[in-house]
């Protein structure tokens, strides 16, 4: 199950416009050029902790789901359980997620308490539409 | 009983010990091995893989893995080896969690269990013989239920607060004392009547494999199975989803409580399948089943399922000490104990295999609830096939007054 498969095969003309987007960046950076990104400006996020807002550990992201621009839409979560027993994955939005990579405790925080996405339905089959939990209207 | 008493005490000691130390290792071999890919980085395709891996060996060893250890001459070797596994398993899990020896120590860990299992059920029949296997059979439930509670508390702490790897850290620590604990046993009284040379014998697996009262058990067991199996980890998700901040602590009730339940249950249940029978014994285990299921399809809230759940410590205790206790009336005389639970472990895995695919499939499609009332339905088929097909077991001639009147074995106060 891959779940970065993209949805929309049915616009090729967008995906041209990647492509073709692909080989201009290709062509601007000279092959080869290696560049070192300190690790508190960039941060590996799979399977790193997601805190709440009050900074408690509530799961760990596990995937990221990407528009046909490139551009994340949402965040796959594995939360809850003990010891791997009733775990669930959820879609979070990904504009609630923050991420401070130089923050070794809490990387990333999530807008949204583990009450509010305790219902979610579970995200699983990667070939249906994802259940994304949205952000309430007014951000804190 | 022998006449030795003061060793045979020591003995049955050593093998509480085993038992509480084995369960112990299995603990972080279940689906925490899910979480600590996680956390390593791994894919969910990679995850699934490797999961599947462990389950199709596990599948697949159950029957050779039974023959092996019936042809090992030294059952305390086996057990010992397959520890050995465990212990490299683990050891690779901690310090090593890339895609080969993730994959090997999954289908190590696997294959050492389907040995583990039937190997100290041998050994137990080795140390007391078969009259008072039931009443032993109690002590090791119950001593692995306390083991399989503490553990899970242990790791379940150590995991979150210290680190991840600390768990299977922890698990390889803990199989050194397990083996102490074998190592201690010394050989059985009853060691001769069960030990076979040869490995290929037809006509008694022709024998074994046609006996209708392992038919009839085994399709009870996949029965059990199949409505026991989904039921926690739905229960988990549920839990999950009606509780955000408190869920783990109710989950960990949840595998904890069940635990209790069996260690207290189950020297009862040997005694009692000893005295009246194994049919009324089994008939509670199963018949709790069913219960447990609308229990768990009709309680609302977070709490009050972990009462539910507790009746599964009910279901676990007879499971537990009837599997190894069937297995032994069923092959009294020839050499395939080993074998017979093999193959009834293969019931365990396919049963499971089926109830957690079709109750999370039903869980999908029409809700949490109607997945408990089918997982209860199944418990009621399961009860029924028992009450309709399952003879009473217990060896011909019934238990005579001087067997009745023996005193318990030494060291169980």
């Amino acid at each position: 199950m891959s779940r970065n498969a993209p949805t929309s095969t049915h616009m090729p003309q967008r995906h041209l416009r990647a492509v073709f987007a692909l080989l201009l960046t290709a062509a601007a950076a000279p092959a080869g050029e290696v560049q070192q990104v300190p690790t508190d400006q960039a941060l590996a996020i799979l399977g790193q902790k997601v805190a709440d807002p009050d900074g408690k550990d509530i799961g760990r992201l596990v995937d990221v789901l990407v528009g046909d621009q490139g551009l994340p839409q949402a965040a796959v979560i594995d939360f809850g359980g003990f010891m791997g027993v009733g775990n669930r994955k959820i879609a979070v939005e990904w504009s609630a997620l923050h991420f401070a990579p130089s923050d070794a405790k809490h990387p990333i925080t999530l807008d949204l308490t583990q009450d509010q996405i305790k219902a979610a339905p579970e995200y699983k089959d990667v070939t249906k539409p994802a259940p994304v939990v949205v952000t309430p209207e007014t951000p804190r | 009983m022998p006449p030795n008493g003061t060793s045979q005490t020591r003995s049955q000691r050593a093998l509480d010990l085993l038992n509480f130390f084995v369960a112990d290792v299995q603990t972080g071999f279940g689906p925490f091995v899910a979480v600590y890919l996680t956390m390593h980085k791994w894919t969910q395709v990679q995850i699934g893989f490797a999961l599947t891996l462990s389950t199709i060996v596990a599948l697949i060893s159950q029957l050779p893995a039974g023959a092996l250890v019936d042809a090992a001459p030294n059952k305390r070797r086996a057990a010992g080896g397959a520890l050995i596994g465990v212990i490299v398993a683990a050891l690779l899990m901690a310090f090593w969690p890339s895609d080969l020896p993730v994959l090997v120590a999954q289908a190590l860990h696997a294959f050492s269990s389907c040995v583990l299992t039937p190997a100290i059920a041998a050994i137990s029949l080795h140390l007391v013989g078969h009259a008072a296997l039931g009443e032993r059979l109690g002590r090791n439930a119950s001593f692995a239920a306390i083991g399989n509670g503490l553990a899970a508390a242990a790791m379940g702490v150590t995991g979150t607060y210290v680190s991840s790897q600390s768990v299977f850290l922890l698990t390889a620590a803990l199989c050194v004392p397990a083996l102490l604990a074998l190592l201690a046993i010394g050989r059985g009284p009853h060691a001769r009547q069960q030990t076979t040379t040869q490995l290929f014998d037809w006509p008694g697996l022709r024998r074994l494999f046609t006996n209708r009262q392992l038919l009839a058990f085994g399709v009870c067991v996949l029965l059990f199975h199949m409505s026991n199996a989904a039921m926690l980890p739905l229960l988990g998700a549920t839990v999950t989803m009606r509780t955000g901040t408190f869920a783990n602590l109710i989950i960990a009730a949840c595998i904890m409580v069940p635990q209790a339940v069996v260690a207290l249950c189950s020297p009862w249940v040997g005694r009692s399948a000893a005295s009246r029978g194994r049919r009324p014994v089994l008939l509670l285990g199963w018949a709790a089943l069913p219960l447990r299921g609308l229990l768990l399809a009709v309680l609302p809230g977070a709490w009050l399922p972990v009462a539910a759940q507790a009746i599964s410590g009910v279901s676990g205790a007879v499971f537990g000490v009837m599997l190894p206790l069937i297995s032994a009336d069923i092959t009294r005389g020839t050499s395939h104990f080993n074998l017979c639970m093999g193959a009834l472990g293969l019931a365990v895995s396919l049963g499971a295999g089926i109830s957690t695919t079709l109750g999370g499939w039903i869980a999908d499609t029409a809700g949490v609830q109607a997945a408990f009332a089918v997982l209860a339905l199944v418990g009621v088929l399961a009860t029924l096939a028992l009450w309709l097909v399952m003879p009473e077991t217990t060896p011909d001639p019934p238990r005579t007054d001087w067997q009745a009147r023996q005193p318990p074995p030494a060291g169980s106060e």
